[in-house]
């Protein structure tokens, strides 16, 4: 019955006066589900491989695929790494990284700011038909260089390493929370330019933490060494610890 | 922007439900953000205007925000503090500066109303 003008049957009636017969639904979903139950279905595959998946987060040029470089240099003869990267164009990321030896495939976006569970997945089964993509011990996705969208997709991901490069300055995890909020690791990159920047380990990190007390955090430089033990052994503790659980979640 | 493509989530499923419920016209959209989903309002409510207009289903439809709270429990005292607000600077209790956040972190589609 319309309740407006109490007539029985509102999609007959013909009468002109000035009401709708709107109806409300309540819905109560989630825009998220359906790239959390794909990033979750993601998650549970790469538990079954025994594969340990990090997503990096950074803003462009902080050094998320020179670091790779440096860390698939250190680790290759100890574990088998495979590389997602992702960009909104070109090629040249994944290029760098196969001129490692290891395997990789490029996402690119065509526009889209950052990486989500279904790209992370058709990626995923690309890179397994890579040479040496069926034997991975640890995922790098390299995110889209962006510190403000990726942080709301979960890709399916194991752990979240949001990057901060010194040229950056200091400021970033004050003004960009969500990143640092969403990650389980902060690494501070590019510090031997420390001397030339004004720039305070102390002030990020500490920022980070206020944000996220939980947060695991680490500085380094990929091109001098410095600090690289730790983050070397941050992975092999990740891949050390699948292994030992077997198909368990981390 | 990632909130265009969430706008363009939001249509889609907004189609489905018009298609579903026999309505062809969407005249409110209830929608909830959470203060830590990541999500500006302003360009969420940008997107919505802008991808509407082109969108005979949805076009001229009210977008209604609603912000839930976010709950702030402090590593030293325990104190939960509960705000829909930005973010403590500091335990209100103790005054640490180390509070770890919980909920306020979804983006729900809670009510449409269509003809």
């Amino acid at each position: 019955m319309c309740d407006t003008c109490g007539c029985p049957n509102p999609s007959h009636h013909t009468h002109d006066h000035d009401h709708t017969h709107s109806r409300t639904i309540d819905v109560h979903t989630s825009l998220f589900a359906a790239n959390d139950a794909l990033a979750k279905a993601n998650r549970e595959h790469f538990d079954d491989s025994g594969i340990v998946a990090l997503n990096l987060i950074s803003s462009p040029g902080s050094g998320k695929t020179t670091l790779l470089e440096h860390t698939i240099d250190a680790l290759k003869n100890k574990i088998s790494i495979g590389v997602i990267e992702g960009d909104i164009e070109t090629e040249k990321d994944a290029e760098r990284i196969r001129a490692k030896g290891v395997p990789v495939i490029q996402l690119t976006t065509g526009g889209a700011c950052h990486l989500d569970a279904t790209m992370t997945h058709k990626g995923f089964h690309r890179l397994e038909k890579e040479d040496g993509g069926k034997s991975i011990d640890l995922l790098f996705i390299e995110n889209v260089g962006n510190l403000v969208c990726p942080s709301t997709f979960d890709l399916g991901e194991h752990e979240r390493v949001v990057l901060v490069s010194v040229p950056e300055g200091p400021d970033k995890p004050a003004k960009y929370p969500k990143a640092f909020i969403s990650s389980q690791t902060f690494v501070v990159t590019k510090t031997d330019l420390l001397p030339y920047f004004d720039f305070s380990v102390a002030e990020a990190t500490g920022d980070a933490l206020h944000l996220n007390p939980r947060l695991r955090t680490m500085d380094l430089s990929s091109t001098t060494g410095e600090g690289m033990d730790i983050w070397l052994n941050y992975l092999l503790e990740l891949v050390d610890k699948m292994k030992k659980n077997g198909n368990r979640k981390l | 922007m990632h909130e265009i493509s969430l706008v363009q989530g939001l249509f889609h499923q907004l189609e489905k439900l018009a298609r579903e419920n026999n309505g062809d016209k969407i005249i409110s959209v209830t929608m909830e953000i959470g203060p830590l989903s990541g999500i500006v309002i302003d360009s969420f409510r940008f997107g919505f205007d802008v991808l509407s207009a082109d969108n005979d289903l949805i076009r001229g439809a009210e977008l209604i925000i609603e912000v839930p709270p976010a709950t702030y429990t402090c590593v030293q005292c325990g104190h939960k503090e509960t705000t829909s607000d930005s973010r403590p600077d500091k335990c209100i209790k103790c005054g640490d500066l180390f509070l770890i956040p919980t909920g306020g972190e979804d983006l729900i589609l809670n009510r449409i109303e269509m003809e």
